[in-house]
């Protein structure tokens, strides 16, 4: 099997395209203009999954591939990179759009259906795309802007009072995590001289510990606060269960799941060894997160609160996972790369199935309150089991794909000595099996509340199953995840190990860069004065 | 709000200013300018109209479009940049030349490219000065309005 280069851009080129087409057609005045650009993302979403899983394929077969965008050379031109780790988050967000858009196709109200809703979806498909795709620190952040405009969009659209509240923190707080990314690559490029990620990771080897440690510094900030981890993870709470619950379950699976990815891509690449020498750091981050999310977990009072707080804590576990990433252990370095990889995805479907579940419940009762809700289990019994699933999934209970993930990192953390993580990870991991007990039993158990708030129902009832069937398919992936877990550890191994092998990634964007890194290198770190640099960049 | 001077001064000038970011859209390849910058300059002299003629006699005019522009902008934008596929690959420029008159004049798909970002720059501009446009109008009248009330008050 081969494959054009070329095509590794259309995860960017096709949300892109469609998104712009269905915002043009917005407001021609055309009949039927709503069903045609619904038509038009709904094509979209698909055909970006065929895409995704096609890449997918054939990265896991044959290795990375990488394409400059116009044929340029490339330390001057934008790179675009794609291995399993890059293939594995383009399949699962295509595939998490895919599921939600028949939940909004039954849920999004004619209002904001009007305002753009769905062309928006597309935008913030192709930022994350691209986001994953690219090979270049400044692109990185211009993705990253993507993100953010298309999330706002999404966010305040409809227009209550409390979603601009909520929208203005998200964008002001997340505005300050892209100035730190947008520093870090102005530092990179004034002091290595490069903003090309696989040049910047050659140089990166030469250069002294004060600009690793303040580009690593900056990256760890900016894509921290991206992610939610701990001492800038307040924008999260304070404005996922604002929107319409499609819009809350579309950004756990994607946004925080991004600025996660991005660590997993940048750290290994451009410093490994730092992950190494700053892993109290990073453990105590890890730690904090996963603590302070759970316990804020337990004082809020409604569905889409408390999920957004376990949200934090999950992340947590995947900062652990990254910790120990160049650890040495009997697994092989890497290992704990591999499982942080494999419960980000576990998470994407999990969070987004227990969102989805909790948004239709909030949907149909009219409030997400907890305590104006209960005994729907007599209701609705189908709901109530999927849920009981999803639920003990993320706490982590065989036969789900939770039990694999948590497991693993036990066993990695354990192996490389890492006894206090560990432990902090069994301890969070019981409050969460409670926390979790604590709102089903809210939502389904016990007996029905006395005035079910039906007046203030949101949804057509006959469109049950739209938002039903996605929700049945997100469990099943996590069972199926947990019962064949050895093939899905394959498949995160090789991630892994393509996501730590720099020589590879350098060799497959540019062999020439190492070459001519020798020629131009600062004279500062290597060779003894400028004269002699100019000289041997003359030859 | 609408001023008589203005009123001429934007029959005049904005001709000008559109004629000068077609300049600069067309100058932009080699030299400074550029789809970009030559949106931003159109959309100056949409604000003077906003300035001249008040917000509602420009959005009758230009409103309607505002946001299928930026639309078909994208849309330009990225088939310019899927057009290269047909050379090598996407965003690859293609080039044609002609001679005309003994000049040779060079047009190609990063032009398109660049056509393409000034529509979506003047669009998503017009969108948010009329916006602005609106909010300072109203202000300016409940001030008046307000100015007035206390003129009445104290006489």
């Amino acid at each position: 099997m081969s494959l054009h280069p070329t095509v590794i851009t259309l995860p960017v080129a096709i949300p892109l395209l469609l998104g712009a087409a269905g915002m043009f057609l917005q407001f021609l005045q055309l009949p039927r203009r709503l069903q045609i650009q619904q038509t038009l993302v709904g094509g979209g979403v698909i055909v970006n999954l065929a895409v995704a899983l096609l890449l997918l394929v054939f990265v896991l077969n044959k290795g990375p591939v990488a394409y400059q965008m116009g044929l340029w050379t490339p330390p001057f031109g934008i790179t675009v990179y794609l291995d399993a780790l890059s293939a594995i988050m383009l399949v699962m967000v295509a595939l998490l759009s895919v599921l939600i858009f028949p939940f909004a196709l039954a849920t999004i109200d004619s209002e904001r259906a009007q305002l753009g809703f769905f062309p928006m979806m597309l935008f913030l498909l192709m930022g994350a795309n691209g986001a994953f795709l690219t090979g270049d620190l400044f692109n990185l952040y211009v993705f990253y802007e993507v993100m953010l405009m298309a999330s706002f969009v999404l966010l305040t659209v409809g227009g209550t009072p409390s979603q601009v509240n909520g929208g203005i923190r998200y964008v002001v707080l997340n505005l300050v995590g892209s100035m730190m990314l947008l520093l870090a690559a102005g530092v990179s490029y004034g002091t290595l001289g490069t903003l090309n990620m696989a040049h910047i990771a050659v140089r990166m080897n030469d250069a002294p510990y004060l600009v690793q440690a303040m580009i690593a510094g900056l990256l760890l900030i900016a894509f921290g606060a991206k992610a939610a981890v701990f001492p800038v993870f307040f924008w999260l709470p304070s404005s996922y269960h604002t929107p319409h619950p499609v819009v809350t379950a579309l950004f756990s699976g994607v946004l925080t799941k991004v600025g996660m990815y991005s660590m997993f891509r940048i750290f290994p690449l451009f410093f490994p060894w730092l992950l190494n020498s700053w892993q109290p750091l990073l453990m105590a981050i890890a730690g904090l997160t996963m603590v302070v999310g759970v316990l804020g977990a337990f004082a809020q009072p409604t569905i889409r609160r408390l999920l957004s707080f376990h949200i934090i804590s999950q992340i947590g576990y995947m900062v652990m996972g990254l910790a120990v990433a160049m650890t040495p252990n009997p697994y092989g370095v890497g290992f704990g790369l591999a499982l942080a990889i494999l419960f980000l995805v576990h998470n994407q479907i999990v969070k987004t199935a227990l969102l989805l579940g909790g948004g239709a419940v909030e949907l149909e009762m009219g409030t997400g309150k907890l305590n104006e809700l209960g005994g729907l289990v007599r209701l609705k019994p189908l709901q109530a089991t999927i849920f009981f699933i999803a639920a003990f999934s993320l706490a982590g209970f065989p036969p789900t794909s939770g039990f694999i993930g948590k497991l693993g990192l036990l066993e990695v953390t354990f192996s490389s000595g890492q006894w206090v993580i560990a432990g902090v990870s069994v301890f969070v991991s019981l409050l969460t099996t409670m926390s979790m007990i604590r709102l089903w039993q809210y939502i389904f158990w016990g007996k029905p509340h006395r005035h079910p708030p039906t007046s203030r129902r949101r949804m057509e009832p006959n469109y049950a199953w739209m938002t039903t069937a996605p929700v049945i398919t997100l469990v099943a992936l996590s069972l199926a995840l947990g019962l064949f877990a050895q093939p899905a550890l394959d498949v995160v191994q090789t991630a892994a190990n393509q996501a730590i092998d720099r020589a590879a990634y350098v060799k497959t964007v540019g062999p020439m860069l190492t070459e001519q890194d020798l020629r131009i290198a600062p004279p500062e770190w290597g060779l003894t004065d400028l004269g002699q640099a100019t000289e041997l960049a003359g030859r | 709000m609408i001023e008589i001077y203005l009123r001429l001064v934007d029959k005049i000038l904005t001709p000008v200013i559109l004629l000068i970011a077609i300049f600069l859209f067309l100058r932009g390849h080699d030299l400074p300018g550029g789809g970009f910058i030559a949106g931003l300059v159109a959309a100056s002299a949409i604000e003077l109209t906003i300035l001249a003629r008040g917000t509602q006699a420009t959005r009758d005019r230009y409103g309607p479009w505002a946001v299928p522009l930026a639309g078909a902008g994208l849309t330009i934008a990225v088939g310019a940049a899927l057009l290269g596929m047909y050379n090598g690959g996407f965003f690859r420029s293609i080039w044609l030349e002609f001679s005309m008159t003994g000049e040779k004049l060079k047009f190609g798909t990063p032009q398109l490219f660049d056509l393409g970002v000034m529509f979506v720059v003047v669009g998503m501009a017009i969108t948010y000065l009329l916006r602005l446009g609106e909010a300072a109008e109203a202000a300016v009248t409940e001030q008046t309005r307000l100015g007035r009330q206390t003129e009445d008050r104290q006489r």
